[in-house]
């Protein structure tokens, strides 16, 4: 039975399932306060694996991934509140938008080499900083937009643990898509970008259009993100999708493990749940811990915490053929 | 019209400590192809520094101008030994070191909130305060002297990579690091130098501009993405392109801040606007690479 | 008396200035359907900067270089990939980050139509494509010999494996054509053997085979036809006997240390005896 257990477990669907039923039914055991912090780490860890797609799997150091949640959360709120627009076509156009808006960041970005990309998104994230600071009534400037709540959908108000199913739902579908189109020739295209453009360019990879498509459909993904946040506590201000949280979730990801679907979730659990821990007692200084894990990481173990899990798996599969 | 000139001569002000900021990047980028955001920190540093010796200690302004140089010297090489020489050693790949700097970047920030808190300090010039009047040009006293300091720290650094055997020898690794080890040169020794040279470079842009106003923790990234952007639009390949790209970015600050029909809050966008420009219609900045020789 | 083959790459006038340094200077000739046609020359002659022209999109001076009769001069690498052109890299270069089998897919790249839309919906085409592109693979992985270091990791891998590495993941592309740059530099003697018998392989399922080469004692058993190039000049095209005994190919190397057949030194001095 306990054979028929583990050829259980590993299935991959079983998988699926149990850790969906899991991540909704969980948020209804938590009391008020739980609930948001578990919200949020959902949406760190979507973000988390979104980004992973983009930097970690096809090499492009981009840092303009909480701008584009700040672009869905804001556009949805804006529409929403400002415009007047239903929910459903206030979802779609933000996600249009962010959708265009990406294409023509890396189509412009597809000749710059490596680094300036970071340099071009970097730019692009202060100057949507810098826009919505300034944007008066329509982005309520530095505080940002603050009295609006999520529209009754079909009648019913979600709100509590059910909104958190949203984020959950939103979490699953970025990992599935990311999943599935990985294990593709699209997926492969996208490491061999990242090992080395040159010889993926003679191999027929068209560098460019894959470039393209990953940034944009991840920047989307982020864009979808930010939308559901918009809602946790119907607050959207700058600072949030400003670069002191890019830099975080390339950390994220860097700890957990770039490249692995796997590590950035563990990264982005991991950080974000220290930073819930430790943030009340010290203040911001927990930053420092994980500036001094990210060095530690890189230069001891570049695979992050997923290839120590390997690494440990391997020498336990190796002690059992061994006895 | 009075009102336009001294506004120039801070804008050139300005512009000199991007410059420098910039040069602190070149120093680095040069010989190890790694850029180092972590600079936007080590120019911080050495306006605290400055405040430590010349405030606490009491030591003259010049000394603590000297001290914080030279001690953010050490800062860079220590660096560079610490984090960056490994991954090097281990063939890393080039994107690397440019990570563990940011781990660093967040290491150093941090740690200087600790030590000195959030909020601003005054620090005080060599020159006090008061007024200079050169003809049309005005300014305050630290501002003419940045620009004085800026100048000489850029021939020194001009006639070190084109005079000196040591110079060269950074040009010969920026060209062709294999090449130039297969020479004889010291990889070691010139990445080392770079990192300290950098440093202290960064440092001082710190310490000029810190007497302008006041030093706070949190000017450090905005001065790291000044900085770049001052080495973009210049152009990356020419030490001359630092101190340019710097006061272009400032005088375009500046005037749009003081002239352009915009609230004052929308010319923080300047930079990233101007760097976004640059990369995209003339990544190669404003000078072009000298011809090969 | 062989029957005419058709023409595949035909190279009129191909002209490359580097400054005030011409590298390849009106070079003529042509690469013909189903045959083994080496590109040799001592160091400097011209034949990485005709490689570059022909795989990299580089822009030649003047000239021509035709495929199928359509100009192919300029195109970016990619697209001569799709046009059936594979190549392997002197220096290997792998992806560093994904396995043996992986590496391989990749190769076959040009040969994935699936669209990006039916990967996502698990479309049954899709996922058979995938499903034949990994029995292809493996079949590649073996005919190199490498079957044992399927999933190993690229980078546990010696010089010489790295280089049937490249071999299989060009072949992945099912190529017309297959480009080798230099490919017997930096390989043992017996690694070299090995080489050449996969090369025979490949020409014996007909794919056409260009070979820039320096090593003579590498490239003449194995073609069927030679171009020697020196100071960017063709200066023989003929059959490998032929070129073994022509003054001016023999001249040419013995103004090179060492003669005909020698290798060069520094990187490529493995083969030295």
């Amino acid at each position: 039975m306990m054979a028929g257990m583990t050829g259980l477990v590993s299935q991959s669907w079983f998988r699926w399932v149990a850790a969906t039923a899991f991540l909704c039914v969980f948020p209804f055991l938590l009391q008020p306060y739980e609930l948001d912090l578990y919200r949020k780490l959902l949406f760190w860890v979507a973000l988390a694996v979104s980004y992973n797609f983009l930097f970690g799997i096809t090499g492009q150091m981009a840092l303009s991934h909480f701008a584009f949640a700040g672009i869905g959360g804001y556009t949805v709120v804006i529409l929403l509140t400002q415009v007047d627009l239903g929910l459903g076509l206030a979802i779609l156009a933000a996600l249009l938008l962010a959708a265009v808006l990406a294409f023509i960041v890396s189509f412009a970005a597809t000749r710059l080499e490596g680094f300036y990309l970071a340099l071009a998104t970097l730019a692009f994230a202060q100057l949507l900083t810098v826009v919505l600071d300034e944007g008066g009534t329509l982005t309520g400037g530095t505080g940002g937009l603050t009295s609006y709540s999520l529209p009754a959908v079909f009648g019913a108000k979600i709100e509590g643990p059910w909104y958190a199913l949203v984020m959950v739902a939103v979490f699953l579908a970025t990992l599935a898509i990311l999943v599935r189109i990985d294990g593709s020739w699209f997926g492969r295209a996208c490491r061999a970008i990242r090992d080395n453009t040159e010889a993926a360019a003679a191999m027929g990879v068209d560098v460019a259009r894959i470039k393209i498509i990953a940034f944009t459909l991840t920047s989307v993904m982020a864009a979808a993100a930010g939308m559901v946040y918009a809602f946790f506590d119907n607050t959207v201000n700058p600072p949030v999708f400003g670069l002191e949280n890019a830099f975080l979730l390339l950390f994220m990801v860097i700890v957990g493990g770039s490249g692995s679907h796997a590590g950035a979730i563990i990264g982005a659990v991991l950080l974000k749940m220290t930073q819930d821990i430790l943030e009340p007692i010290v203040g911001h200084y927990h930053a420092l811990g994980f500036g001094v894990l990210v060095v530690a990481a890189i230069l001891f173990q570049p695979k992050g915490l997923i290839g120590t899990w390997d690494n440990l798996r391997a020498r336990m599969k190796r002690g059992k053929g061994a006895k | 019209m009075s009102d336009l000139f001294e506004l120039l001569v801070s804008a050139m002000a300005s512009g000199c400590t991007y410059g420098l900021v910039a040069l602190a990047y070149l120093m680095i980028l040069r010989p190890t192809g790694i850029i180092n955001f972590a600079v936007g920190e080590w120019a911080m540093m050495g306006a605290f520094a400055a405040l430590v010796l010349s405030g606490l200690l009491e030591l003259p302004s010049v000394l603590g101008i000297l001290g914080a140089a030279f001690g953010l010297a050490v800062v860079g090489w220590l660096t560079e030994r610490s984090v960056v020489r490994p991954l090097v050693v281990r063939g890393a790949g080039h994107l690397a070191p440019i990570l563990v700097l940011l781990g660093m970047l967040v290491v150093f920030h941090q740690a200087m909130l600790l030590i000195f808190g959030g909020g601003d300090e005054p620090l005080s010039g060599p020159f006090g305060f008061g007024r200079i009047e050169l003809g049309a040009l005005a300014g305050s006293p630290q501002d003419f002297f940045i620009i004085v300091t800026t100048l000489l720290i850029f021939g020194a650094v001009w006639l070190f990579f084109e005079r000196t055997v040591w110079g060269k020898s950074f040009e010969a690794v920026a060209i062709n690091r294999r090449a130039a080890a297969l020479m004889g040169i010291n990889l070691r020794l010139v990445t080392a130098l770079s990192f300290a040279g950098g440093a202290a470079i960064a440092g001082l842009a710190g310490v000029l501009d810190g007497p302008r106003a006041s030093i706070e923790v949190k000017t450090a990234l905005p001065f790291a993405i000044q900085g770049f952007s001052a080495l973009v639009i210049g152009g990356v390949n020419r030490v001359e392109g630092a101190l340019l790209g710097g006061i272009v970015l400032a005088l375009a600050e500046n005037l749009t801040q003081r002239y352009a029909p915009i609230p004052s809050g929308l010319s923080l966008g300047v930079t990233p606007l101007l760097l976004i420009i640059f990369l995209l219609v003339r990544p190669a900045g404003l000078l072009r690479a000298k011809a090969a020789g | 008396m062989t029957t005419a083959r058709k023409s595949l790459i035909e190279v009129s006038g191909l002209t490359k200035h580097f400054g005030g340094l011409t590298a390849v200077d009106g070079l003529d000739f042509v690469l013909n359907e189903g045959e083994v046609l080496g590109l040799i020359g001592p160091n400097g002659a011209g034949k990485s900067t005709t490689f570059n022209l022909l795989t990299c999109g580089y822009p030649a001076s003047t000239g021509s270089v035709r495929l199928d009769g359509e100009e192919m001069l300029g195109l970016p690498p990619h697209r001569i990939a799709a046009r059936g052109i594979m190549r392997t890299f002197q220096h290997n270069m792998p992806f560093e980050g994904m396995s043996v089998a992986d590496n391989v897919l990749v190769g076959a790249h040009t040969t994935m139509r699936s669209g990006l839309g039916q990967v996502l919906l698990g479309a049954v085409a899709a996922r058979a494509e995938e499903r034949k592109a990994r029995i292809r693979a493996d079949e590649l992985i073996d005919f190199v010999g490498l079957g044992e270091f399927r999933d190993a990791e690229v980078t546990t891998l010696s010089f010489g494996q790295g280089r049937l590495l490249e071999t299989a993941r060009a072949l992945a592309g099912e190529p017309r054509i297959m480009l080798f740059d230099e490919p017997a530099a930096g390989l043992t003697p017996s690694e070299c053997d090995r080489l050449s018998e996969i090369i025979r392989g490949i020409a014996g399922r007909g794919i056409s085979i260009l070979l820039i080469e320096h090593d003579m004692r590498f490239l003449l058993p194995l073609a069927d036809r030679v171009v020697v190039l020196n100071f960017g000049h063709k200066i023989a095209d003929g059959a490998p006997d032929a070129i073994r005994s022509d003054p001016k190919v023999i001249d040419a190397y013995l103004g090179e240390a060492g003669g005909v057949g020698a290798a060069s030194g520094g990187k490529d001095g493995v083969r030295n005896a």
